[in-house]
């Protein structure tokens, strides 16, 4: 692209649109780390398509200058797929939350994880359904008492690192808001991945969550990756952490694959090229249909 | 000589009926005859009983016809599951094999036909190839022996099929084929002259293709570059062959994980510039309504083809119907104005293809086109398409001058806001599923959003003013009238014809425009009507009832609506035309 020689300032990619979130939302740090990431890439707002579902946390297109997408609840993916798929030369970056990516969209990860589009996966994990004010959501803890649960949650947790490791995910990372430096590095390295990147985001929610998930709760149990010296290209390590998650926050990057090859909008390309000389001129597309003696 | 003539057989599974109707068929085209060729199925994945039911004809025929001139049944207890499929009359000629061990006067059928005979059908397979799976191509001899049609593409399709197995297997086949050319000859079924007639002087090598592989290409020629979808009967093959094309004109197709994926996907697509289709059938297209939502609130252009099945839930996969009228005008929450399309035959598929993209594209909404299962999966030769008549439309872009200070919902005269495309310097914008403003900032605003709704509705007033979009057939000034859409229209024309044939004045309106309601078209149909019927192949009458939600219709004008998989015959309706 033409423009990426241009620099870009985090300001470049900040919208005239004030959030309506809750003072003290984990989100409006999430953007923050974006916004730098994003000026680190240095790729125009216009190049950019920001997709997202809905929930708190999926109104983040709306706050930059990117192209946005604020579809439909849980289908960011399979959108941002489409997207993808028809311009290559997008940066494609999906906003989602541990509901709209685990619950109702859920379904999804496993086959955009197979596709391995380059695409970049972003989910504002807060254990809990922000927008719809306080219901369990696939990340609760179990035992945790919601408005839906006010007796306490009866079911496991969706583990969103485990989940994508194991279905085979080449880029997983963790990062919080009570780390904005290493967010934004994690945030620009997932988006540069030739690949499908995840980054779980412990954002927390300020109006429904817990206390011990809060920014100065969550700095008792964070562990820095980096700084425990953890080998990325070692996945059954990557799996080991992953197990923690709940109990510890690893933030940085669990697995990163070094030998990712060619990403599904690669393959998608290189098919294209192939077939361009076999076309017909569309105004003969019929003939294919004409009956011949062969 | 007949200029018509129609043909019906069923066999057990590996008795190869239906690679004898496409043999039958793709000879036929290449004598230049039209046909049609429908085939039927049991429930079984592979290999069950199955039947065919071939029209052949001089000229261009607008249904697969009703009963039988020529009936074959390989066995009996197969033939009579498809009893409804190939009716049997008293002018039928029916033949079946011996080996079957029934007396011709003790067939198992109901009614008596002109002629029955026993012929050893599989005693001659396997004299001549040793197998009884020659049986098919000993029954394309007889045909083409008695009706003196087809010999040399039948040989030359044998030739393109068994040369590859071998020159014995080949010799074999070619020898089960003029063995039932021989017996035609020295056994005629009929005193009397039963041949067909030539193909007519000026006649064409044509086309030969199904309603769903013309609709892929008709979405090729329209320029759709995007494929969302999920296998499901009988919309599959639209995938596939864009499967195996769309990368030739730098297009995608994608086999998402479900149907919401599939539209979602396309919906992606179409944000990001591209024409986009996605195609399902019922239950598919139940999965799909939200995403068609998001589409008529962020005004992206899509297309979606629902090849209409048995419903409602799993209901008939494998047949017709017309029962999803209800679903493709109103399934969606809040006020929603969404166009459909109906085509009535292959040949329309592809022009109402083509029209469904240009609507999309032109009014930035989404479109249905309801096909049907007859319509996908029936074989037609067809006469060429003049592809250069059609015109094809394109969202239309910001200028320079609006990039300028771009705003992508803006309110303007025809309600029509030019449309960028991620990539697109200075068109950035939020598309949102949530109402929003002219620049597309969220809002809650009810002021906002009456505005925003009476916008997305009145850019597609227009449509209502394409007259073009209906056929109006018959007797202008007459009292009776037919309305009739899809896959009927066809047999609804025929009706319209006999009886006009018959001293009944009658007219005929075929809406492929299906909504929003064309009022005023229905207004000026409607001014010499006093009775008539509204025909279409569904339980509650749909059609019939969306009309009257907007239009008043004379007091004697009547559904003739009827559910099964059975499509209607054009006596059927005459007979029904002449009880009003
Ligand atoms: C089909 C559908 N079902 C339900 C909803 C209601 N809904 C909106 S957001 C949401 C959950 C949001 O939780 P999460 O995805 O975790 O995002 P958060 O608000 O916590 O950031 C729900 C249930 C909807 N918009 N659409
Ligand atoms: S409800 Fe929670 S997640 Fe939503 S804006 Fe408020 S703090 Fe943030
Ligand atoms: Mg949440």
């Amino acid at each position: 692209m033409s423009t990426a020689t241009t620099e870009f300032v985090a300001k470049d990619f900040k919208s005239d649109l004030k959030p309506i979130w809750c003072p003290g939302c984990g989100d409006f740090g999430v953007l923050t780390a974006l916004y730098r990431a994003l000026a680190e890439i240095g790729k125009a707002p216009h190049d950019l398509a920001f997709i997202s579902g809905i929930g708190c946390s999926s109104r983040i297109p709306g706050y930059s200058t990117a192209y946005g997408f604020n579809a439909v609840h849980g289908r960011a993916l399979p959108i941002s797929l489409g997207v993808k798929t028809s311009n290559p030369d997008l940066t494609v970056i999906v906003a989602s939350g541990d509901g709209d990516g685990f619950s109702i969209g859920g379904g999804h990860v496993p086959h955009i994880i197979r596709k391995n589009p380059d695409i970049t996966f972003l989910v504002m994990d807060n254990f809990i359904y922000g927008l719809t004010k306080g219901q369990v959501s696939p990340t609760s803890g179990k035992g945790l008492k919601t408005v839906s649960t006010p007796y306490g949650s009866m079911e496991e947790r969706v583990n969103p690192l485990l989940y994508t490791l194991s279905y085979g995910a080449k880029f997983v990372a963790q990062g919080t808001p009570a780390d904005m430096k290493g967010l934004a590095k994690i945030l620009e390295e997932a988006i540069r991945f030739p690949g499908f990147a995840f980054v779980n985001i412990q954002s927390p929610c300020v109006t429904y969550g817990e206390e011990r998930d809060m920014i100065k709760g969550q700095k008792e149990y964070m562990k820095n990756l980096e700084e425990m010296n953890h080998d990325t290209s070692n996945k059954a390590k990557a799996i080991e952490i992953a197990l923690e998650y709940g109990d510890s926050i690893h933030t940085g990057i669990l697995y990163r694959d070094p030998n990712p090859g060619p990403s599904y909008t690669d393959l998608i390309k290189n098919l294209q090229e192939e077939s361009k000389s076999k076309a017909v001129a569309k105004d003969k597309i019929l003939e294919m249909f004409r009956p011949r003696l062969k | 000589m007949n200029n018509n003539l129609i043909i019906g057989m069923a066999g057990a599974g590996g008795d190869g009926v239906v690679s004898a109707g496409d043999s039958l068929i793709t000879a036929l085209a290449l004598d230049k005859y039209h046909a049609i060729l429908t085939k039927s199925f049991g429930p079984q994945i592979r290999g069950g009983e199955s039947s065919f039911k071939l029209r052949v004809s001089t000229k261009q025929v607008r249904s697969i016809g009703e009963h039988l001139d020529l009936a074959i049944a390989l066995n009996w207890d197969d033939f009579l599951k498809f009893g409804a499929e190939l009716p049997i009359s008293e002018k039928t000629i029916v033949i079946y094999d011996s080996n079957t061990g029934i007396e011709p006067e003790n067939i198992p059928i109901k009614g008596k036909p002109a002629r029955v005979f026993s012929i050893p059908i599989e005693e001659m397979a396997i004299k001549t190839a040793k197998t009884n799976r020659a049986k098919n191509v000993v029954v394309l001899g007889l045909i083409s022996g008695w009706y003196g049609i087809a010999e040399s593409g039948i040989i030359t399709g044998i030739r393109n099929k068994f040369t590859k197995k071998g020159a014995e297997v080949l010799k074999g086949n070619e020898d089960a084929f003029y063995e039932g050319v021989r017996y035609a000859k020295e056994n005629p079924i009929s005193s009397g002259d039963i041949k067909l007639a030539q193909p007519l002087a000026d006649a064409k090598l044509k086309l030969l293709t199904d309603g769903n592989d013309i609709c892929a290409a008709a979405a090729i020629f329209a320029g759709c570059e995007f494929f969302g979808g999920y296998p499901i009967t009988p919309s599959s093959e639209i995938m596939q062959l864009l499967s195996r094309e769309i990368w030739k004109y730098s297009g995608v197709t994608v086999q998402m994980e479900d149907e919401i994926a599939g539209v979602a996907s396309a919906v992606g697509g179409s944000f990001a510039g591209k024409k986009s289709l996605t195609a399902t059938s019922g239950p598919g297209m139940s999965l799909k309504s939200e995403i068609f939502g998001l589409a008529t609130m962020a005004e992206l252009p899509l297309v979606i083809v629902n090849v209409q099945r048995g419903g409602p839930s799993t209901g008939i996969p494998t047949k017709s119907e017309q029962s999803d009228l209800f679903q493709a005008v109103f399934s969606a929450h809040g006020d929603v104005v969404r166009p459909v399309l109906a085509p009535i035959d292959v040949e329309d598929v592809f022009t109402m293809t083509v029209e469904a993209f240009n609507i999309a594209e032109y009014y930035q909404t989404p479109v249905i086109v309801l096909s049907d299962a007859e319509l996908a999966q029936r074989k037609e030769v067809i006469d060429d398409i003049d592809v250069s008549k059609f015109k094809i439309l394109n969202r239309k872009k910001p200028t320079e001058a609006e990039l300028e200070n771009y705003v992508r919902f803006k309110f303007t005269d025809d309600n029509i806001s030019p449309i960028s495309h991620p990539g697109m310097p200075k068109g950035n914008y939020l598309a949102a599923g949530i109402e929003h403003t002219e620049t597309g900032a969220p809002t809650s605003g009810g002021e906002m959003h009456a505005k925003m709704i009476e916008k997305r509705t009145k850019k597609l007033d227009p449509i209502k003013k394409r007259s073009d979009l209906f056929i109006t057939y018959g007797d202008a000034k007459a009292e009776i009238a037919l309305i009739s859409w899809g896959s009927c229209a066809g047999v609804a024309m025929e009706a319209c014809d006999l009886a006009n044939e018959a001293g009944i004045k009658v007219k005929l309106l075929i809406p492929k425009l299906i909504y929003p309601i064309a009022e005023s078209v229905y207004n000026d149909f409607f001014k010499s009507v006093k009775k008539g019927l509204v025909v279409e192949q569904n339980y509650l009458g749909q059609l019939f009832h969306v009309i009257r939600m907007f239009v008043s219709t004379p007091d004697g004008l009547k559904p003739f609506s009827k559910a099964g998989s059975n499509p209607f015959g054009a006596i059927e309706i005459f007979e029904k035309l002449k009880a009003l």
